[in-house]
């Protein structure tokens, strides 16, 4: 069984990937057939997920027709614009792999490859 | 007040001088874990000082409000001249002031520092959210998501639980032995706990910004923590691999493991050393080098710390 954080991601990736709004039921029916699961548990999730944002609700009879706030492409270009924002300027504390690299030392890099690239026996 | 002073003088020349002589000895990233060592024990030395010295000026400051108490008394009633109190007076007002004013920054410093860290924490953890809902799991055990970007990026974010993030155009540069070893070097970042460090250094580095011991200091113990983790993850899957994946993700191209193994070893050594820790030849000096230096400011902050009032006491003694 997935943690309880993974569940949220799965719900989003859920919501965005429908066309329009989702109800609790139509998340638990659709996330049931592949694994066992409380609606109880979907339902609180779907409502953690509205409590910290990422989804919005109304109410439509009985039940919240839910969506989302904002397009995942929309939430990994904020990610990206925060990760790759200039240096020790960010406050959050990332670690990168390449730390993003300026004009000279890139064309360094792109030597080498080249370099490694002309010589690679195939 | 002169062991407040020659400790913050002791402190002052290590923060200003020490940063030259630890950049030298810790560039070419030969030992990553002692340079490590030695910017943050220098860094806890300098504060270490800087509270001591502020502890000796408060004392100062607080046994001398009685004396100039009981000269002004003893005036009043004849038995002193006020001269005497003049001078109490002269030196025991601009130390008061002093004290007060270093326990006034220190505080608001202390204050800063905490309101920074806890920001950062903060935002760091909402990303590590933010990353692992908005990212689709790399594999179904592992916290390592991939988001849907184009610009090769790999990177780790600490949060209950971390993610690793992973960007859909760094998989396209990336072979399964690279992308595994650029996993391999996050996840030193997150058992090594780099990112305290690296938020430790940055906040100090931001409250302190003339201070290079502090500025300085927080840009090498980043770098010094990308070799570290670099280190790690060559030593499990060797340097061609993460030297290659160090190559694709810098340029955005991908360029095969095998590209690098095949060819002859003097382009490997370029790679080297362009890219890696130089021979090493120089490795063991270097590292003696830099625990004397990290032994010698550790002692030396002690020592002031222990010694400046009964030096203070003997110099002015003597005269």
């Amino acid at each position: 069984m997935r943690g309880f954080g993974d569940l949220e991601s799965v719900v989003m990736h859920m919501v965005w990937d429908s066309c329009g709004p989702v109800t609790v039921r139509e998340l638990f029916d659709q996330l049931s057939r592949d694994r066992s699961i409380a609606y109880t548990t979907v339902m609180s999730t779907m409502d953690n997920l509205h409590r910290k944002g990422w989804l919005a609700r109304v109410k439509d009879g009985k039940a919240y027709q839910y969506t989302a706030t904002a397009s995942r492409e929309e939430y990994s270009a904020r990610l990206m614009r925060e990760a790759l924002a200039g240096g020790g300027d960010t406050e959050a504390v990332l670690t990168h792999f390449v730390a993003q690299i300026g004009g000279a030392e890139s064309q360094v890099l792109r030597t080498v490859v080249q370099r490694l690239s002309g010589r690679r026996p195939e | 007040m002169t062991p407040a002073l020659l400790i913050c003088a002791y402190a002052l020349a290590v923060g200003w001088f020490l940063p030259e002589l630890l950049a030298a000895l810790t560039a070419p990233g030969m030992s990553a874990r002692l340079g490590l060592t030695a910017w943050l024990t220098s860094m806890a030395c300098v504060l270490a000082c800087f509270a001591v010295a502020l502890q000796y000026l408060l004392g100062a400051a607080v046994t001398g409000w009685p004396l100039l108490a009981q000269a002004i008394c003893r005036s009043a009633t004849g038995h002193a001249c006020p001269p005497l109190v003049y001078r109490g007076a002269i030196l025991e007002i601009p130390l008061s002031a002093a004290a007060l004013g270093g326990a006034l920054a220190a505080t608001v410093l202390a204050w800063q520092y905490g309101r920074r860290l806890q920001r950062s924490r903060r935002r760091t953890r909402a990303h590590a959210e933010s990353a692992r809902i908005t990212g689709r799991a790399l594999t179904a055990a592992s916290g390592t998501v991939v988001l849907d970007v184009q610009q090769p990026a790999a990177y780790c974010v600490p949060g209950r639980p971390p993610a690793i993030v992973l960007t859909a155009g760094a998989l396209a540069v990336l072979e399964p032995a690279q992308l595994t070893a650029v996993i391999a070097h996050e996840k030193a970042h997150l058992a090594g706990g780099h990112h305290r460090l690296v938020a430790l250094t940055r906040g100090l580095a931001a409250i302190l910004p003339r201070v290079p011991l502090f500025t300085r200091g927080a840009a090498e113990v980043e770098r010094l923590a990308e070799m570290r983790a670099d280190d790690r993850a060559a030593r499990d899957f060797g340097r061609p691999v993460l030297v290659t994946a160090l190559l694709a993700m810098g340029t955005g191209t991908a360029i095969p493991v095998l590209a690098l193994a095949a060819t002859a070893q003097n382009v490997t050594a370029r790679v080297h050393r362009l890219l890696a820790p130089p021979p090493r030849a120089r490795h063991i000096g270097n590292g003696l080098a830099l625990v004397t230096v990290t032994l010698l400011v550790a002692a030396g902050s002690a020592l002031i710390a222990r010694f400046a009032g009964p030096l203070a006491a003997h110099a002015l003694a003597v005269p």
